[in-house]
Order: C-alpha cells, then sequence, then structure tokens
C-alpha cells in the first residue's frame, strides 16, 4: 500500500510536478466530497441548535444568531424519547446476542462438522438469503396475532436466535479460514464438538463475533418496517417508529426540537462506530468476499 | 486470490484414509456426528422452517384466497391476479416505477460506490479521514436520515433550495414535484454510498498490485489498467454486489414511507410500498390480505426470476478472468 511514498527512486522533476498536481487534484476533490458529505449533518445541527423565532425566519440563515440548547431537553420531552431510547435499547441489545449466539453455533455446525445434508442445507441458508422478507410480513403478523405476540416486542427478537442467513454466512466463511487440524488433533485427544466450539472456537473467532454483533446492532437499531408492523402502543415503540410519527405529529413547526432530538437518536450508533471502527469497516468488507 | 465459487473443502488425505482403512468406526463416529451437526444447525432449520418455508406456503395459499385476516380464507382461484393485471388501476404504474427506480439507482449506485472506492484506494495521508467521512452516513439510521432529508427538500426552509438560491439557481420542488420525486430518493441513497465504498474498497485491496505495475510496465494506461486488470480480479464482488442491490432495490421501502408515501400520484409508488399500502395501512378501507399477498408473490416472482437471469448472464463470465 506504501508503495507510492515509499520508493527510494528519485523521481525527475519533469514527472514530479504533474505528479505533485494529481495530488493535490486528489485532495481537491476528497475535500469536495467529504464538505458535501457533511454539509446535511451540520445543517442538522445548526437547525437543532436554532431559536422558535429563528427556524421560521425567511430566508433561512444557515448558521443560527444564538445557541438554544434547550431544544435537547424540550425536544426528547415531546415524544417520551428517553422510553423510547429503553425499547430499542432493549431490543437491539436481545437481538444482538440472539443473532451472536445463533449464527456462531450453526456456522461452526455448517463448516467443522461434516454430516450428511450439510451441502444442501447451507445452499437452502444461502438461497433464503435471496427471498425478500415481504414475503413473511403478513403471514407471520397473523401468527403473532394468533399467538397473542403481536404488539410485543417478541417478532423482534426472535428471528434474531434462528441464525440470520447473512450472519451465518459471514460465520461460516470465518470458521473455514481456520486449519482444520485444529480441530482434528483436539477431536483425538477425546474432546467433543461443544467443548472445541466453546473452548477452542469462541475465543479464536472473536473479531468476527464482533463484526456480526455490530451488524446486527445496526439492523436491529436502524429498523423500521417491522416495528411498524408489529407494534401498535405508543408506549412500546421503537426510537424508529417513534421519531417518524413525530415529523408528523408536531414537527410541523418545531424543526429545532426535532433535529436536537434526531440528533440524540443518531448518537449510540455514531458512538459504537468511533468504539469499533475498525471493524465495521473489515466486518462490512469481509461481506465481498462472499462471493470467493 | 482464491477461486471463486461456494465450495467446500475437500476432506484431507488423512480423514479418507481413515474412513478406507476402518470402516465401522467411521460409521459410528459419522452417526454422531451427522446428530451433533444437525443439533449444531437446527436454530436456522427451524429458523427456515419458521420465517421462511412457514410464510412460503401460507402466503401462496393465500394469494389464491379471499382472506380478511378473521374469517376463513375463500379460495377464488386467479382472482385477484386478475384484479391485479386487469383492474387496478395503480398496480402497472406502481411496477413500472418499480423497474425505472431498479434499472437507474442500481447502476449508479454500483458506478458512484466503485468510483469512490477506486478515489480511496491510495496510500495518501489523511486517505483513512475521507473513507470514515464518507462512510458516516451508513452508519446512521435510517429513519433518522430520512426525516432529515425530508426537511433538506422543503421547498421554503430546506437547504437543497437555499443552496440552489445562493447560487442564484431557481429552486425546485424536490418531493413535491412528481418528475423530481424519485432522484430526490435516488440522491438520498447516493448520499449512503460510504457502504458500497467499502465493500468494493475490500475487493480492490486484495487485488495484488503486482499485476497493474506488470501491466503499467507493458505500457497499459490507467483506464485499460482498470478495466482488464482490476475489473476482472474485482468481478465475483461486483456480480455479488449487482445481485443484493437489484434485490434492495426491489425491496425499497422505508425512503418511499418517510419521504413521498408513494407521491406525488404513483411517480414513487414503488412495489413494495403498494403492498404494505394494501396489506396494512388502508386495511379497514379493502379488507383482503388475499390480494396484498398476490402482490407479494408477483414482487417475489419478478425478483427471483432478475436474480437467476443475472446470475446466468454473468455465470463464467468473471472467473474466467480470475483464473487466467
Amino acid at each position: 500500500m506504501t508503495a507510492v511514498i515509499a520508493r527510494p527512486r528519485r523521481v525527475p522533476l519533469a514527472q514530479r510536478v504533474p505528479l505533485v498536481l494529481s495530488r493535490i487534484a486528489w485532495y481537491a476533490l476528497c475535500g469536495l466530497l467529504a464538505v458535501t458529505m457533511l454539509l446535511p449533518l451540520v445543517w442538522m445541527l445548526s437547525i437543532a441548535l436554532k431559536t422558535n423565532g429563528d427556524i421560521n425566519q425567511i430566508p433561512p440563515t444557515f448558521f443560527p444568531k444564538e445557541f438554544d440548547w434547550s431544544n435537547f431537553v424540550n425536544g426528547p420531552n415531546q415524544i417520551d424519547f428517553y422510553r423510547l431510547l429503553m425499547n430499542t435499547a432493549i431490543v437491539t441489545v436481545a437481538s444482538t446476542i440472539g443473532a451472536v449466539a445463533s449464527s456462531m453455533v450453526v456456522g461452526y455446525g455448517i463448516s467443522r462438522i461434516e454430516f450428511p445434508g450439510r451441502k444442501l442445507w447451507f445452499a437452502l441458508i444461502s438461497g433464503s438469503l435471496f427471498v425478500p422478507g415481504i414475503v413473511g410480513l403478513i403471514p407471520l403478523q397473523h401468527l403473532y396475532i394468533s399467538t397473542g405476540l403481536i404488539d410485543t416486542w417478541v417478532p423482534l427478537i426472535l428471528p434474531a436466535f434462528f441464525g440470520s442467513p447473512i450472519f451465518v454466512f459471514l460465520a461460516r466463511q470465518y470458521y473455514q479460514s481456520i486449519p482444520r487440524y485444529l480441530d482434528e488433533s483436539a477431536l483425538i485427544d477425546g474432546a467433543n464438538h461443544w467443548t472445541i466450539f466453546t473452548k477452542i472456537m469462541l475465543p479464536i473467532t472473536k473479531p468476527v463475533s464482533i463484526t456480526i454483533a455490530i451488524m446486527s446492532f445496526q439492523l436491529a437499531w436502524n429498523d423500521y418496517l417491522n416495528p411498524l408492523v408489529y407494534l401498535q402502543t405508543q408506549t412500546k415503540f421503537t426510537l424508529s417508529l417513534g421519531m417518524a410519527s413525530f415529523l408528523g405529529d408536531t414537527a410541523g413547526s418545531q424543526y429545532n426540537y426535532y433535529m436536537a432530538t434526531n440528533l440524540l437518536f443518531m448518537l449510540p450508533p455514531l458512538a459504537l462506530f468511533f468504539l469499533a471502527q475498525r471493524y465495521f469497516m473489515e466486518g462490512i468488507g469481509s461481506l465481498g468476499t462472499i462471493s470467493k | 486470490m482464491t477461486r471463486t465459487t461456494i465450495d467446500m473443502p475437500a476432506p484431507s488425505a488423512r480423514t479418507l484414509g481413515r474412513a478406507r482403512a476402518k470402516p465401522s468406526g467411521m460409521s459410528r463416529r459419522k452417526r454422531r456426528d451427522a446428530i451433533i451437526g444437525y443439533a449444531f444447525i437446527s436454530p436456522a432449520i427451524i429458523g427456515l422452517l419458521l420465517f421462511v418455508g412457514y410464510p412460503m406456503v401460507t402466503s401462496l395459499y393465500h394469494s389464491f384466497t379471499q382472506w380478511n385476516g378473521l374469517t376463513p380464507a375463500q379460495w377464488i382461484g386467479f382472482t385477484n391476479y386478475v384484479q391485479m393485471f386487469t383492474h387496478d388501476p395503480t398496480f402497472w404504474p406502481s411496477l413500472g416505477v418499480t423497474l425505472l427506480w431498479v434499472v437507474v439507482s442500481v447502476p449508479v449506485t454500483i458506478a458512484a460506490g466503485l468510483g469512490l472506492a477506486v478515489l480511496v484506494d491510495r496510500a495518501f495521508k489523511g486517505v483513512k479521514l475521507f473513507r470514515t467521512i464518507f462512510y458516516l452516513p451508513v452508519v446512521l439510521p435510517a429513519v433518522a436520515v430520512l426525516t432529515l432529508w425530508k426537511y433538506i427538500y422543503d421547498p421554503t426552509y430546506g437547504l437543497a433550495n437555499e443552496i440552489l438560491r445562493a447560487l442564484h439557481l431557481p429552486t425546485v420542488m424536490w418531493l413535491g414535484d412528481s418528475h423530481t420525486a424519485l432522484a430526490s430518493i435516488l440522491i438520498v441513497g447516493v448520499w449512503g454510498i460510504g457502504g458500497t465504498m467499502i465493500i468494493f474498497l475490500a475487493g480492490l485491496q486484495a487485488v495484488p498490485t503486482e499485476l497493474a505495475e506488470a501491466a503499467k510496465v507493458d505500457g497499459a494506461g490507467p483506464i485499460r489498467r482498470f478495466m482488464q486488470v482490476t475489473l476482472p480480479m474485482i468481478g465475483p464482488i461486483l456480480l455479488l454486489q449487482l445481485v443484493l442491490q437489484l434485490n434492495g432495490a426491489f425491496q425499497t421501502f422505508t425512503q418511499v414511507a418517510i419521504l413521498t408515501k408513494g407521491g406525488p400520484g404513483t411517480s414513487t409508488d414503488l412495489l413494495m410500498y403498494k403492498i404494505y399500502t394494501d396489506g396494512f395501512a388502508n386495511f379497514i378501507a379493502s379488507p383482503n390480505l388475499g390480494y396484498a399477498t398476490a402482490e407479494v408473490w408477483v414482487l417475489f416472482i419478478i425478483v427471483m426470476i432478475v436474480t437467476l437471469g443475472m446470475l446466468r448472464l454473468t455465470r463464467g463470465r468473471f472467473t474466467a478472468g480470475n483464473e487466467a
């Protein structure tokens, strides 16, 4: 990767000038794109800090005249934000635990144990990746109605415990890269598969567990369609649902409240991203290697 | 880079040799392994049956029925499908918009994501910062992003028109105009291009630099190097991205639900959103879940045909370059 920088040979001046120019062009282009990407977020922050009088100015001003920090108190109070935050946290944590546990177990079985039908099941699991989620929505809604689980968090959490195909895929991919002699010698020593899984595999597959945890956290935190279909009572809403209805109900004239609350809604995934950035990038990147 | 097919590793010579040497001992171990193997993958099997198999079978059945969800479904044969194709005034427009969306948004997303990946596939100082900034929008919750953009597109107070005014350009109605609504949704999608970028970046970084260097020595320019060395090497990733993005584009829902609710007119009434309105939102007005499930099956079949067609069309084309 550092080939360009580390090249020891001296480049003649005639070549160095275009090289420098192309580098300046590169920084200019990236800088322009970065500013464009960040602009909506900066604008949101500016609105979140504007006073009630300031937001309805025509023509609007880009920066607030004075900072009104009380929006970060008044905004969340409009929708009982902290209760919804708690709801979202519970749903997210529970489904993340389910996703990691189930995909690591299934991934182990599908990649480290040889049994008849393994190929078929793996094909079925990977094939189900291409079944649109909407196919399940109406039948499952009625299943949940008839079992009394509608308007609870169970429909949002339960599926995670049954090995979502994409995570099983990721886990299997990682297991495949671990040399076979590790479990073979353990098997000869008399260890059973559960011991190998918990004692040998879980510690060395930590990177993929973390990746799956982060991805499933994001999926659950961001989900909108499922809560929309399965939840009815306002006090059980997740933040996605609450924020969407906040926009419809009251935000019409109070966009400073809305954007302040929206910022708080973005904060947990943002914090997670900056804490575990490496796993984010590598994890998403490893999706590309699925086809190998 | 390894081969591009999804293959189980061949059993090692050791296990094969043992299998031949001690058939009876192996068969007992085999049987035990089978039980344990199925125990390990049982969550996925239950999940497949419960969350994929069961809904597919029941929804296929319900698509041939008149069903309000409360009383037993009445078998009505192909009536739902006939009504969809001949009587529903919004079905064909919705399908048309869906196809337009897929045909435009998928190439744009792939091209922009790949372009950005090529751009940040450098060792320049600060490249990590740029990667982080480009990826940032992907991390944010969809609803948070979409509600933000809805306000950005506000004709009076929004940032979009504020910029146009600052540049002395005529302002646009964005989501409020049937000519610009779909394009406005696409712009939001392009803002979140970082996810695609990261996947392609991982692919680009796996391309051995010696290959590009060798082509350079042979006198190939940057465009030719990209087309003939890099592109074939990341072919499998490109194909997978294409298939997944097609799938995703056919199932676009949240963007429409938050930004436009299908309007103005039917200009953004994607099939996914129409299914949602027929099956859930308008349920009280016309309670026929059978009709909504029939629409689901039409969407499902289209997605299947496109996915399989895609895989078939490209079979061998990408892997051939890989083996060269």
